[in-house]
């Protein structure tokens, strides 16, 4: 595979381009082309469609579209681009497994394909979303070690520092991921699970100087550390200088984007042809071991929707097919916590995502925009689905996915808000309030109806 | 060509977003003898209706939004000179100042916004991402602004929308724009907190805010 020194190189020298030429005469007419080239055809009435070919398609569709337009250097208002032959190259050399974690808690991330019987990694935690205070981020970041089908945690964002608020660019915001950093391994080490890998860099960290500040103060090599993309198909200096840190830390980069359906991509089709072509960019700009997509919704803000279950559902098995660079998906649901369209959301992304390949990190609920709106529950019965979704073919999860979308898809634009999590948990226990454990078990009761075997 | 076909037209050359066939049949439509005034309404503004409908409907999605925007743009390049000042006064719905708050790289829902309020005959200056409250101000008073729209992406960047208001109460301009304010993480609370005008949860509703702000501008 190509130096990275050699992606610095083509982005300080690549073709220039205006950021609006590129996206209106580079983006927006390839993806029209190869949509139409490979016949990407979005199905309404199968959001798991079972179908290699579609698949495959999607995923050629995606290489020759990364192929032509490469990545965008905004900062540079330069292109990066690769040879076809460079691209096969980084798929053929790409990794297919990450160990993560260290002592006994260090485990294998690997990459799965569709209908596999191989046990799904199972991320747990926030999806970004933030904390109004250290006594919550504490309560649930130790609730989250105990899950018993957990193997990794990304962390909720610190908001508020000793009763100021965190902005970007500030030295709160470096306090704010250094605190983050301190606080996240204390409370692995009190759930008795001091080596349990942390695998979202540092929530409360925008800018690169603040993610390098908690890789001195816990965040370790054996972590996963998230370099994002600017949509779409974007990326700027502070990212690539990012990637340049954790490489020589000797880190595990997660590659992460969200394509938005909607937005330039279009449509569904334009949206899962994007997120295969992110899976090669992973590899190739931001060094990824491994692709960590979440296709989010321009309006919604979720990826629940039936659209976006397609998205997701088509993508992963394009990638999980024909590449061997592992997936690990992240769901956004709309409603929020203690609500049973939570649960319901939950359990259909994740199904369509084990069963067509990929491995999850559950979950940023309620969107992940309102401050103290998630709880350890969540992302709990999501271990449990990914864990029962084994053994599922497409077509089981196609209807499975259909019936939990006819109770929930029509309420997503005005999806429940939800509670707090210090309104349905006891916050020094973390323990969830009885309410909230019925709805919990009567939500498993109607998935075991479905023949998911919880 | 029949008068309504050719206004059906120019207005399937918006939702097509042809730009070379828009300036071609406003042309036609000129040498008709057609007023200009019922070329934009009943041709380009009635396309720009249709375009609404279909994005609010997911039909079409934001690349041809943004085409039909160009598209509208070409159009009025080829008949503008024949409206007079106030017909074009008449086409501008307000002035909009448009940006991602200090900090905040994110910029694909403000320039959704920015595009639908395009669509709805806004003139938009859109300053980009990581804009300052002070360049938010300048700029609105540059270009005579009635409406500042600020987005914020992160829990870290919305306090620099704050800053915007506190901005423009320190010179005594509060009065002067009607600020809003949207991003993911920013709720109707926060809108009210910071002494914005209004909150937008999606750029369809920023665009009917705007609109509203300005017809009740209107009727004052």
């Amino acid at each position: 595979m190509i130096d990275f020194e050699e992606i610095v190189d083509r982005a300080l020298n690549g073709p220039l381009c205006s950021p609006q030429d590129f996206d209106l005469q580079v983006f927006v007419p390839k993806m029209r082309e190869v949509v139409r080239k490979y016949e990407i055809k979005y199905d309404d009435a199968n959001p798991v469609p079972p179908d290699d070919d579609l698949a495959d398609r999607v995923f050629s569709a995606g290489l020759e579209f990364y192929e032509a337009v490469g990545t965008y250097c905004v900062d540079s208002e330069r292109i990066i681009k690769f040879t076809q032959a460079e691209i096969q190259q980084a798929l053929e050399q790409a990794p297919s497994a990450v160990h993560l974690g260290d002592g006994k808690d260090r485990r294998q991330l690997v990459a799965r394909r569709p209908e596999s019987d191989v046990l799904p990694w199972c991320s747990v935690g926030a999806g970004g979303a933030g904390v109004s205070n250290e006594r919550i981020f504490t309560s649930l970041v130790t609730a989250y070690a105990r899950l018993p089908l957990a193997d990794s945690i990304t962390t909720p964002s610190l908001t508020m520092l000793d009763g100021r608020s965190i902005s970007a660019g500030t030295p709160l915001e470096i306090e704010g991921a250094i605190r983050t950093a301190v606080l996240s391994r204390e409370c692995l080490r009190r759930a008795g699970r001091p080596g349990m890998p942390l695998v979202n860099g540092i929530a409360t960290a925008v800018y690169g100087r603040a993610t390098i500040a908690g890789s001195q103060f816990g965040f370790r090599p054996s972590d996963g550390w998230e370099i994002a993309s600017i949509a779409e198909m974007k990326t700027n200096f502070d990212l690539l200088s990012k990637v340049a840190y954790i490489l020589s830390l000797g880190g595990n980069i997660l590659a992460e984007t969200g394509p938005i359906m909607g937005g330039l991509a279009g449509g569904p089709e334009g949206t899962a042809v994007l997120n295969a072509a992110y899976h090669i960019e992973g590899i190739l700009v931001k060094r990824g071991c491994l692709h960590h997509p979440f296709p989010i919704h321009m309006t919604y803000g979720s990826n629940t929707s039936r659209r976006l279950l397609w998205v997701q559902s088509v993508s992963t098995q394009a990638i999980a097919r024909n590449s061997h660079f592992p997936l690990l998906n992240l769901g956004y649901t709309a409603a929020g916590p203690m609500t049973r369209m939570c649960l319901y959301e939950t359990a259909a992304w994740v199904i369509a995502s084990v069963v067509c390949g990929a491995s999850i990190e559950a979950e940023g609920v309620a969107r992940a925009t309102h401050v103290d709106y998630l709880t350890p529950l969540e992302p709990r019965l999501a271990t449990e689905v990914a864990h029962a979704a084994i053994g599922l073919s497409r077509q089981g999860a196609n209807e499975i996915v259909n019936r939990l979308l006819e109770k929930y898809e029509h309420h997503i634009p005005e999806a429940p808000l939800g509670s707090k999590y210090q309104e349905c948990f006891d916050v020094e226990s973390a323990t969830p309030v009885p309410e909230y454990v019925d709805l919990y078990e009567q939500v498993k009761s109607e998935l075991r109806g479905y023949g998911l075997p919880l | 060509m029949a008068v309504q076909s050719v206004l059906e037209s120019v207005a399937a050359c918006i939702v097509e977003g042809d730009e070379h066939r828009a300036q071609e049949t406003v042309e036609e439509a000129l040498a008709m003898g057609l007023p200009p005034q019922e070329v934009v309404d009943g041709g380009l503004v009635a396309g720009m209706r249709m375009v609404s409908d279909k994005w609010k409907a997911m039909e079409i999605f934001l690349p041809e939004v943004m085409m039909a925007v160009e598209t509208w743009r070409a159009a009025m390049d080829i008949i503008e000179p024949y409206l007079t000042a106030e017909a074009r006064n008449d086409l501008k719905r307000g002035v909009v100042v448009i940006g991602a708050v200090r900090g905040d790289i994110h910029e694909i829902g403000k320039n959704i916004v920015a595009i639908l309020l395009k669509t709805a005959g806004f003139e938009v200056h859109d300053l980009g991402t990581d804009v300052p409250a002070s360049v938010f101000v300048s700029e609105a008073e540059k270009v005579k602004a009635d409406i500042i729209a600020a987005s914020a992406l992160m829990t870290t960047t919305m306090p620099f929308q704050k800053d915007i208001v506190e901005y423009l109460t320190m010179r005594g301009q509060r009065d002067r724009y009607f600020v809003m304010v949207g991003g993911g993480p920013v709720t109707p609370q926060w809108a009210e907190e910071i002494g914005a005008d209004a909150y937008g949860q999606t750029a369809d509703d920023a665009m009917r805010l705007a609109l509203d702000y300005m017809d009740s501008c209107r009727s004052s």
